[in-house]
């Protein structure tokens, strides 16, 4: 009888829950606490540190640099932008990007003025994934480095103060993608990625503003995608003044 | 944790005789104990008026004549009559009555099954039981979903996949799960993470809406929902059941079997499900991401002899749970639009999909469970169960390393009980247990990110006695519990640094019920219990964003001098004002059942010390926009509320059950409003049964009309915006508010058909009948988006029993 023989099969089948019991009652071995700590992660995703670093083209020691600053991560403190961009009219600036986690560096506890609290800890040897020469003397993770790594997924955008500058003209490309900005730098794909940038001033512009939004688009990012496809890693605004 | 198997099952001939009106109606039968299949003798049965009664002989047989009536309620009972003989089968005088309605007329065989005898020491706690084929009407949903219908539950949700009940408006770890009579291990924090529990495997699901910490430990504070697997009875033919259903809204498919034997000595089953449904849609646009993938295993076995009984299961459930995707919105814009517009931005709606992208959740809880009774005489037993649980549970976030897991965490959960039923003494039945309980919860590494809750090891050690006697027909019960817990914890903070803490707690936990029985039809009953709860690891530790908050535990926030709140340091519990939750409900229950009508009315009030809550609190700059920020508190609190039931047979074929619940809840300490507390539910459930056709054995339409009124009781609301704009400068003592107001109120009609055709049974349903866009405030994807609409629910179930094979 046929089933008879799938009964028979389904019967054994039901040892299975025996066995599978005896192993996993047998398998309950408690690990000591002590040992048993949570591995080192270097966080990827955390930005504590933006520098925007205009080069002055023909004098590369005029350089201005402005941060803003966010030093205890996912911490209540606000973020800080710190100086208002001042730049010399008449002149071509490449705007360089710095984006770092610096709260993954242990020497630098700063913001914890608490410090005595903690138990200070030996750090053991996890598998930290190779991600050590990332990190520079000052600064923990070089995010802009993964940044640049996926530049297909990204893009940054811009928007200032109407016709603040000569090149590129208008006020970014914050409201409309299609707007002018000089992109020095580009993906795979060959669209723009702007760790990279260029800017000429020619007026005076006092009190304007300057905005820089990092775009993560995987799979959207194309060549008409905006500031509203994707998500933000940052949407920074400074304080821009051209004398 | 003792299960009385006090079911019963009766075999009845009937015969009947075509003069109406004359009373001449006879019926005969047997009652045998449904799980040996043992016949039960000496038991009472008597008609519902009373007007008939007699008493089966040694084999369980019965035969009662001169009925007026072609259709009888008979009222099954052990009262006085076998107590010494039958201490197998039931203790004194607990065995309820057996509830026999319709239909024994024109079948030769019906089993009827007799409410599973309730627990020990929380009989006296109003408490509901859902059964197989309830659940079976849609295998698809969530647990929760299946005891929303209940009075006094509803449902906080993330979202269609997510979902957990909420008991007279306490829910998450103030609601214990016991599933197959273990603790549901499982990471219960949030409002993200549902019991990962197959009910389409489940054999009855219990509802105790009362304080049950006497019994089941901490956690059972608000009450407790009871799971129970396939009861593997002996001398059961061979079984099969096969199951597949269809619902349009996500086309979603599902299918599903179990089947399994019972011989002599020893009995198996196994069972497997399979569900998967894309992405939902709401009435004017399609919830992308919503879907869901699920596949669960069972099995069991039993061997018995005359004094010992060994049961062994194992159960597995994978799942694959997608979230809304409008729900993480993270560029400020996006964040303003989910708080403040009528629908999610448009880059977050997608055609339809089954494809599950992130944020999601996979999940895979393996539980094993071995069970031991020995009779040892034919008044005490001992019982030992050791269960081991594994949950490991991985989400998946939207960020720059979407293909890591932002949470990877295994935890582990073993459970030794080991209970004495007593005999008698001094008249008093009871039960005394000892348990050792602990978890292990581990972070796997290769998350990228800092773990949002630690590391941590609990051990706590318990043990209880729950004794009740019987007075004449009232019955007065009592219960005491120790438990001891001890918890290890190791972290890291987001500079990576360590850091550890060690505490315990300790707490005494009792409860007092009574229920008295005025007649047979009407009851009272009331219990005053207190329960407690451990603050866990995610209320204390968690730091930071998950999903589209950012919260900050109770040992992670403090307020400074001035009043602002800072992050900068993990505090030692020691040094906290960290408090065990502790709390003492009131609950009262009346029964009147009439002719026709039934009424069920509880009441209750439950004082909550140290009631932990999660408030929104503000909105930080950060590099990604304003985020909206929640922090953990803790205060007094007080809850007042009622569930009321009206269960009316207008005719043969049409009954109807009204019910309405209502809650009260205050924030005593700030003398202010609770969030997320269940808003104010009327519903009613019409059921229209039709004559049987032919083949078509069984025909029922089920009306299903609710109304949720808007949470009145709500905070206030802030926008992101506004606090952005700086309108109101949140402080310590700032009053509650939410981000977004709580929704109206809303209107649902569902409709379903079932029906029996052979062996096959059938359900067309249709839920949302009028496709209505509306909110529920106790679902957190509220705040971004519109519940599903209309949906269709098509489901068939074939069921085969060998009955001519020999066990």
């Amino acid at each position: 009888m046929k089933t008879n023989q799938t009964i028979q099969k389904i019967k054994n089948y039901s040892k299975i829950p025996v066995l599978a019991l005896a192993i996993l009652l047998t398998g309950c071995k408690k690990d000591d606490p002590d040992d048993d700590v949570p591995a080192e992660e270097h966080d990827h995703e955390m930005i504590t540190d933006v520098d925007l670093i205009f080069t002055n083209d023909a004098d590369p020691s005029d350089v201005v640099v402005v941060s803003a600053v966010d030093p205890d991560g996912e911490g209540v403190a606000e973020l800080t932008i710190e100086d208002a961009i001042n730049l010399d009219t008449g002149k071509t600036y490449t705007l360089t990007l710095e984006i770092w986690n610096d709260h993954d560096d242990h020497d630098d506890h700063d913001d914890h003025d608490d410090e005595g609290q903690h138990e200070e800890e030996d750090h053991d040897d996890h598998d930290e994934e190779g991600d050590h020469d990332d990190h520079d003397e000052d600064h923990g993770e070089n995010i802009g480095e993964e940044i640049a790594e996926e530049a297909d997924e990204h893009q940054v955008f811009f928007s200032f103060t109407n016709d603040a500058f000569s090149s590129p003209s208008g006020n970014g490309n914050i409201d409309n993608s299609s707007d002018a900005i000089n992109y020095l730098d580009e993906d795979s794909n060959g669209y723009p990625l702007g760790l990279e940038t260029s800017w000429t001033t020619s007026s005076v512009v006092s009190d304007g503003t300057f905005k820089v939004v990092l775009m993560h688009q995987p799979d959207v990012k194309t060549s008409s995608s905006g500031v509203n496809d994707g998500d933000a890693d940052f949407e920074l605004e400074f304080k821009l003044n051209i004398q | 944790m003792r299960i009385a198997l006090t079911l019963f099952m009766i075999f009845l001939k009937t015969l009947l005789w075509a003069y109406p009106d004359s009373c001449s109606y006879s019926i005969s039968g047997k009652i045998l104990d449904i799980s040996t299949k043992e016949p039960i003798p000496y038991v009472s049965v008597m008609t519902r008026d009373g007007s008939r009664g007699t008493i089966a002989n040694d084999q369980g047989e019965f035969f009662l004549d001169s009925l007026c009536s072609k259709s009888n309620t008979l009222f099954i009972s052990c009262y006085g009559y076998c107590d010494s003989i039958c201490e197998h089968h039931h203790q004194h005088g607990k065995v309820p009555h057996i509830y026999l309605t319709q239909k024994v007329i024109d079948v030769g065989e019906v089993t009827i099954k007799a409410p599973m005898n309730k627990k020990e020491g929380i009989e006296s706690i109003a408490q509901t039981t859902i059964d197989k084929d309830e659940i079976n009407s849609d295998p698809t949903q969530t647990l929760a979903g299946v005891v929303e219908d209940e009075q006094g539950v509803s449902l906080l949700s993330a979202g269609t996949n997510v979902q957990m009940p909420v008991i007279h408006g306490l829910y998450g770890n103030r609601i214990l799960i016991l599933n197959n009579g273990l603790k549901h291990g499982f990471q219960n924090w949030g409002k993200d993470h549902a019991p990962e529990i197959d009910i389409a495997n489940a054999n009855s699901i219990t509802i105790v809406k009362g304080a049950a910490g006497v019994q089941f430990g901490p956690e059972a504070l608000g009450g407790a929902i009871i799971v129970e697997p396939n009861p593997l009875y002996l001398k059961e033919p061979f079984y099969a059941l096969v199951r597949t259903g269809y619902q349009t809204n996500g086309r979603g498919y599902n299918s599903g079997f179990e089947c399994g034997q019972g011989k002599k000595h020893w009995s198996y089953f196994i069972n497997g499900n399979y569900t998967k449904v894309g992405d939902r849609h709401a009435p004017n646009y399609s919830l992308t991401n919503s879907g869901k993938e699920e596949y669960s295993f069972g099995s069991g076995v039993h061997f018995r002899t005359e004094k010992l009984g060994v049961k062994a299961y194992y159960s597995l459930i994978n799942q694959n749970l997608g979230l809304l995707r409008a729900s993480y919105p993270h560029s400020s814009r996006a964040i303003r639009q989910a708080f403040e517009a009528e629908q999610p931005d448009s880059s977050y709606i997608l055609p339809f999909s089954y494809a599950i992208n992130e944020p999601n959740q996979l999940i895979q809880h393996h539980l094993a469970k071995g069970e031991v009774k020995w009779n040892y005489s034919n008044h005490g037993n001992f019982k030992l169960i050791m269960g081991k649980q594994l949950n490991s549970r991985k989400e998946y976030d939207v960020r720059r390393n979407s293909h890591k897991p932002i949470i990877d965490l295994d935890l582990i959960t073993n459970d030794i009980q080991l209970e004495w039923k007593h005999p008698d003494v001094f008249e008093l039945d009871g039960v005394i247990g000892v348990q050792y309980f602990y978890q292990d919860n581990d972070n796997n590494p290769g998350t990228g990110t800092t773990p949002f809750i630690p590391n941590y090891n609990i051990d706590r050690y318990s043990a209880f006695v729950v004794e009740s006697k019987r007075l004449g027909n009232d019955m007065i019960e009592a219960g005491i519990r120790v438990d001891l817990e001890e918890d290890n914890v190791r972290g890291r903070e987001t500079n990576q640094d360590l850091f550890r803490d060690e505490f315990s707690f300790s707490n005494i936990t009792s409860s007092i019920g009574f229920v008295k029985n005025f007649s047979k039809a009407n009851s009272f009953r009331m219990n005053l219990g207190n329960a407690w709860r451990t603050p866990n690891m995610a209320e204390l530790f968690s730091f930071g964003q998950h999903g589209f908050k950012t919260t900050y535990g109770l040992l992670r926030h403090y307020f400074n001098d001035e009043e602002k709140i800072k992050t900068n340091r993990v505090i030692p519990f020691k040094e906290s004002e960290v408090e065990a939750e502790k709390g003492w409900k009131y609950v009262n229950e009346l029964r009147i059942n009439t002719k026709r009508h039934g009424h069920t009315l509880s009441a209750y009030s439950h004082y909550i010390l140290n009631y932990i809550y999660e408030r929104p609190y503000a909105v930080i700059g950060t590099f990604r926009g304003p985020q909206p920020v929640f922090i953990i508190r803790q205060t007094d609190a007080l809850f007042l509320g009622c569930d009321y039931d009206w269960k009316a047979e207008w005719s043969k074929r049409v009954d109807g059950t009204f019910g309405v619940s209502y809650l009260w809840s205050r924030n005593l300490s700030e003398n202010e409003g609770l969030i997320n507390q269940p808003p104010v539910t009327m519903s009613y459930k019409l059921n229209w049964e039709h004559k049987p056709k032919g083949k078509m054995t069984s025909s029922k339409i089920i009306l299903k009309p609710f109304y949720r009124f808007e949470q009145f009781q709500a905070p206030r609301t802030l926008t992101p915006t506004q606090l952005i704009d700086g309108d109101e400068v949140i402080t310590l003592n700032s009053e509650i508010f939410d981000f977004k107001a709580a929704p109206k109120g809303y209107f649902m009609f569902n409709i379903a058909w079932k029906f029996e055709w052979r062996l096959i049974q059938g359900q067309v349903a249709v839920n949302n009948l009028f496709n209505s866009s509306y909110r529920d405030y106790l679902n957190e994807m509220r705040y971004f988006a519109d519940a599903p609409g209309r949906n269709f629910l098509f489901t068939l179930t074939y069921k085969f029993k060998n009955n001519k094979s020999k066990y």
